[in-house]
């Protein structure tokens, strides 16, 4: 039998632990907990509430009213990791410097991010947005088009990223992409930017951006990255999307090119 | 024969041709030579027609002879074919006399012998022209004369070699001309080596352009002598070569011989001197303790183990009967119970008798000896070392060129071995981040007020917990006297071991809650560290304060005991007497086995035994946290990396930093108890040393292995001082108590070597009184008069004051004298900055540059002048490579500052200022150092 002052012992440490990785219990509370509650009470997913959310709030063809108000509600109401407005801007400026006009983005979820790519695209480019789930993909859908997006500027694509990759040249017509977005699971990070190489659409200036590579993090991919010695990487530090405190970072590849 | 057409028909390599243009040669060569050649030749002509005894003379000869063709090989080297014919006629003079005897012998068989010896001769001409330059003539010429002494006499390859090595020293005579070309040629080569560094070539042809460059050297250096001079020129190199090769050797070695120091400076080159600075406190203490261990080893445990009565022959070193049955069970002897407790390891165990063995060793006077010994000596120590500290602080800490002096002169070029390269650029880049940290905290100001507002919470919070755990102890403590009443055999291992339990729960998480709230305080990490180690130090006080004060307890409990025991003893002696005097009067009193009899508690090898047991449990808890926290913890990140869903590395459980404060504090706290039980239990010292030993490696390892280097690397200077004084107030507080019980308690009767004493110093008093004459012990009693010691301390007490006092002048004066230094390095700078704008024309500016440049120098007398002067002077040449070592630098920096952007702006405006008056262009080079700096910094 342990005596209670053996166990008051690891009150220290217990708070120790509390303070320093408040955070991650907020995050904890807000990604997890809250949205169990809510989808009990509500009976809706947490992307259906977010979109009813934005449909009420913003805006309509505004895609900026349509950003801020998917801000205001995942800082305030509940959590969805998009990009988030601080690493958006990162995102704002390559797009700037790049000037794509072909663009890939694997993972649209709710189309925060296809939104804030398609809205600094300049004229005549595409998007492929990428999404897994038929549920998420609806309601992206729904988004951008709210934000007047039409199906050339934007297409989206519902299929898992590993069947869709190899199929790009043919089905869709891709020759070379100018710039690759990934934010859908971490662990499919490595395996895409395989498949990219590949089917060799991506030559000599591609740029890849890789989201949430410190945390929640994609050890294997950065690695490799590192050392296959075909990309220029930059890591962009910053903090996770709608929570102070954490760190995070986007990587940013540019591709040398094949010699 | 024209000599031209002579040299180009020996490029043919027809053996024919070649004798007869020897034949050709020696007979040009008489009418040439001098007159005392001619003497010599006649003499020889006279001599080859005795023939043949000369034979063994011949192999003399030939020896000296390939010594000088050693010569001229070296000599053919730098000529042009022009010059070729003037030096054969020098070299004829020389050789014709060998050439004559060799004709007359061998003229006979030359022709049958040649075709056989040609491979062999070639391959001596191969050896002997291995490193020169490939010209034709002189090869020929030689070989020709090769061939001629060759076939003359059979001769074996060996002895030319040997003679080879020899040709060095001894160079032939040179005309002018000769000398001036070689002059030439060592300056050139002379001026290649020192360029070699700058020049755009691969590696590989650096080095071996550089290696024939020094073996040319080697060479021809000593050949601008003369006679016997170029000798001794050589001989005077050479054995400066080795004398600085000794010299290096033995560096090497003195660095080897210091215990730890290639470990602590790998270390220090990774993890910046703070964590370098807790190595070598550490080994600074393994010296201390090997010092105590010394003496009370050498001094009280040896005596006794050999000329004290041994084991058994009375109750203090027999184990009870009672506890016979269990004194070897290992459970017992980690306890250190059993036959531990009876033996030389404790207080308890040593004989109170005044003279021990045939040395007549004084045991109980060499026992309290030692004990007051050792503190002194430490005292001594530690107040010696944080004086020398305090001087060192002093001196240096003018910051005036902090960067361009580190950029310029941090490479250390003896650097031969690639690890120690990569150790040294470690150190370099963290020198650098220590810079920057050191140089952004000089310029911060943020808001003071909300600053401040954290700093007093911090602090308030601290006290909370700091009075919660004390409070914790106090009630652990006092629960565990409770349970010591009711008696512990009824509890479990939890209940027992609570008390060593909670303190070292509390030690381990407290400083972690400490570090936790000190991130509110915002301080420069080196202070955080002192705060960190203040609080750390506080906790830990309470804590051993807490369990001395529990000790005190028990000595008052077992005091009672030993009433009661000295009660039961005599009627136990009664009882024995009675009942043997009952059987038997006739024979003497019957003396019962030392294990029966009764004895005291010995309070004092209690106390021995408690510190035992809490340095033992101490070191368990730091190597099992060091185990489970440090290796476990990078295992588990370093594996479960490649398979988990976020980043272990980076993200939430990553790898530990090294935890200064802590170790620090623990390697105190550790010698504070070291004091305080060591007079009680002699094994102490040698547990430390055995303790410290093995945390020396595993730390080490630790380290290197599982530790990643602080975000934020700084400095320690300073430190160590603080180190330092917290182990004087240590030191003084744990040899309180020590004294105190020394002082105002009896010591136990039946045990130690004091027993039977009415207080432990008596010893003293005992010894003047039997072994010093009469007269010494008269002298010490007026001594100790306190009219005479009253006066003594008060004059002590003055002279530290009048010390104190000049040594705050001279400290005053020294600022003084910075300052005013200072005032006139601006006023220079100033000064230099206004002429070199008002010369309008280059000429002129420079002149004045210069002339200020001097000046100032002369003013100051500062080296680290010079050395920006003289880094400036090869601007040229130096600027590229220092935009590329600033490239680099900025590169390994760059992932480290981006987590702080307030790194960004570049650091000091000071720095570029000055190099505002150099010599040529002044405005130049300020402008680049200022591109320089600021790289460093994007």
């Amino acid at each position: 039998m342990v005596s209670p002052a053996i166990a008051l012992a690891f009150l220290p440490l217990l708070i120790t632990l509390l303070i320093r990785y408040r955070y991650y219990f907020v995050l904890l509370y807000r990604a997890v907990l809250v949205r169990w509650v809510q989808d009990l009470l509500t009976g809706l997913s947490r992307e259906e509430r977010a979109f009813q959310y934005i449909l009420t709030h913003s805006i309509p063809g505004d895609p900026q009213s349509i950003l801020d108000t998917f801000d205001h509600w995942c800082s305030k109401v509940e959590f969805i990791s998009n990009i988030g407005p601080k690493k958006g801007k990162i995102l704002d400026r390559l797009l700037e410097e790049i000037r794509p006009l072909t663009v890939l983005e694997l993972g649209t979820h709710c189309g925060y991010s296809t939104v804030r790519i398609a809205r600094s695209l300049p004229l005549g480019a595409r998007l492929y947005s990428i999404e897994m789930h038929e549920k998420n993909a609806q309601i992206a859908e729904k988004i951008i088009r709210l934000a007047g997006f039409d199906d050339d500027t934007v297409e989206l694509v519902v299929s898992p990223s590993d069947e869709v990759i190899p199929r790009l040249r043919e089905d869709y017509g891709v020759e070379h992409l100018d710039f690759v977005f990934m934010d859908h699971w971490k662990r499919c990070y490595l395996p895409d930017l395989q498949l990219l190489e590949g089917s060799g659409l991506l030559g000599e200036g591609s740029v890849v951006l890789a989201d949430n590579v410190v945390f929640p993090g994609a050890p294997n991919f950065l690695r490799y990255v590192r050392n296959s010695g075909l990309y220029e990487l930059r890591l962009h530090r910053a903090s996770l999307e709608y929570i102070r405190g954490i760190r995070d970072g986007m990587a940013e590849l540019v591709h040398r090119g094949v010699k | 024969m024209p000599r031209h057409k002579l040299v180009a028909s020996e490029s043919d390599v027809s053996i024919e041709v070649d004798a007869d243009f020897t034949e050709d040669r020696v007979r040009e060569v008489k009418n040439e030579r001098n007159p005392k050649a001619k003497e010599r030749d006649t003499k020889r002509k006279l001599e080859i027609h005795k023939t043949t005894e000369q034979k063994t003379e011949n192999k003399k000869r030939k020896r000296s002879h390939s010594k000088q063709r050693g010569k001229r090989n070296i000599d053919d080297e730098d000529k042009g074919g022009e010059q070729i014919s003037k030096q054969k006629k020098n070299r004829k003079n020389k050789k014709t006399k060998k050439l004559l005897t060799e004709e007359a012998e061998g003229e006979g068989y030359i022709t049958k012998q040649k075709k056989k010896r040609r491979p062999q001769v070639d391959e001596e001409n191969a050896n002997a022209t291995k490193q020169m330059t490939p010209e034709g003539p002189p090869k020929k010429k030689k070989r020709a004369k090769v061939q001629v002494e060759s076939s003359s006499e059979s001769e074996d390859s060996s002895s030319e070699k040997e003679s080879s090595e020899e040709e060095e020293w001894k160079v032939t005579a040179l005309t002018p001309e000769e000398l001036e070309k070689l002059k030439e040629a060592v300056d050139e080569k002379k001026k290649l080596i020192t360029i070699l560094r700058g020049k755009p070539w691969p590696m590989l042809k650096k080095l071996q352009t550089l290696k024939e460059s020094h073996d040319f050297l080697e060479k021809f250096e000593g050949a601008l002598g003369k006679g016997k001079a170029k000798k001794l020129y050589a001989y005077k190199v050479m054995m400066l070569k080795r004398w600085m090769k000794f010299q290096r050797d033995f560096e090497n070695f003195k660095t080897a011989c210091i215990p730890w120091e290639m470990k602590i400076k790998d270390i220090e080159s990774h993890f910046g001197s703070s964590v370098a600075s807790y190595f070598i406190f550490l080994r600074w203490m393994y010296g201390i303790n090997m010092i105590l261990f010394g003496l009370t080893f050498g001094l009280v445990m040896v005596p006794e183990a050999l000329m004290g009565k041994p084991y058994g022959s009375m109750p203090r070193k027999t184990v009870p009967r009672a506890e016979q049955a269990s004194a070897m069970d290992f459970a017992v002897l980690w306890d250190f119970g059993g036959y531990a407790k009876y033996s030389v390891l404790f207080y308890g165990y040593y004989n109170s008798q005044r003279a021990i063995g045939w040395l007549k060793f004084r045991m109980p006077l060499s026992y309290f000896l030692v004990g007051v010994g050792t503190v002194a000596y430490s005292y001594m120590v530690v107040i010696r070392t944080m004086a020398r500290n305090a001087n060192e602080q002093g001196g240096g800490d003018d910051t005036n060129f902090n960067f361009s002096w580190k950029m310029f002169t941090s490479w250390d070029y003896l650097i031969g071995n690639p690890e120690t390269a990569d150790n040294k650029f470690a150190s370099i880049t963290t020198s650098f981040k220590e810079a920057i940290v050191e140089e952004q905290e000089s310029r911060k100001d943020d808001n003071i007020h909300l600053t401040r507002f954290f700093r007093v919470l911090a602090n308030f919070l601290v006290l909370c917990c700091l009075a919660g755990s004390g409070y914790l102890i106090y009630f652990v403590v006092r629960r565990s006297q409770k349970f010591a009443l009711e008696g512990l055999e009824n509890y479990g291992w939890w209940e027992r071991n609570e008390v060593n339990m909670v303190m070292s729960l509390l030690g381990m998480f407290c400083p972690m809650l400490f570090d936790v709230i000190s991130n509110l305080e915002n301080y420069h990490p080196r202070i955080a560290l002192q705060w960190q180690l203040g609080r750390i130090f506080a906790l830990f006080l309470g804590n051993l304060y807490t369990f001395i004060i529990a000790l005190m307890d028990e000595i008052n409990l077992k005091r009672k005991e030993e009433e009661t025991v000295k009660l039961n003893m005599t009627v136990w002696m009664a009882n024995l007497h009675n009942g043997t005097l009952a059987e038997n009067s006739t024979a003497p009193p019957i003396t019962a086995d030392p294990a029966d009899v009764p004895r005291g508690p010995c309070w004092e090898t209690m106390v021995g035994q408690e510190f035992v047991r809490l340095i033992i449990s101490d070191t368990m808890t730091t190597y099992i946290t060091l185990l489970i926290g440090d290796f476990l913890r990078a295992v588990m990140v370093r594996f479960f990396n490649y398979c988990w869903c976020w980043d272990l590395e980076y993200g939430f459980p990553s790898y530990s930093e090294f935890d200064v404060s802590g170790n620090v504090l623990g390697l105190i706290f550790n010698q504070g108890m070291i004091w305080m039980g060591a007079f009680y239990a002699p094994c102490l010292p040698a547990l430390n040393v055995l303790r410290l030993h093995v945390s020396m490696y595993l730390q080490c390892w630790a380290v290197m292995c599982c530790n990643v280097p602080q975000e934020r690397v700084f400095k320690a200077s300073g430190s160590n001082n603080f180190y330092m004084a917290m182990l004087l107030v240590i030191l003084f507080l744990s040899t309180l108590p020590a004294i105190y019980t020394i002082v105002s308690i009896p010591p136990s009767f039946d045990c130690g070597p004091f027993s039977g004493k009415n207080r432990m110093f008596d010893v003293i008093q005992e010894t003047l009184e039997m072994d010093f004459p009469a007269w010494f012990g008269k002298v010490f009693s007026y001594a100790s008069n306190p009219g005479l010691v009253l006066p003594f301390l008060l004059l002590m007490v003055l002279a530290i004051y009048y010390l104190q006092s000049t040594s705050k002048t001279y400290k005053k004066a020294n600022a003084e004298l910075k300052k005013k230094l200072q005032a006139q390095n601006e006023e220079n700078k100033k000064k230099n900055k206004r002429a070199a704008l008002k010369a309008s024309d280059p000429e002129e500016a420079r002149n004045s540059a210069s002339e200020q440049q001097w000046h100032q120098i002369n003013n100051n007398a500062s080296k680290k002048e010079m050395d920006t002067w003289g880094c400036e002077r090869g601007q040229n040449q130096h600027v590229t490579t220092c935009t590329r070592q600033s490239a680099a630098v900025k590169r390994q920096c760059g992932p480290a500052d981006l987590h702080n952007p307030s790194t960004r702006p570049p650091p000091a405006q000071r720095n570029p200022a000055t190099h505002g008056y150099l010599p040529g262009n002044p405005h130049q080079p300020s402008l680049r150092m200022q591109r320089t700096s600021s790289l460093k910094l994007q």
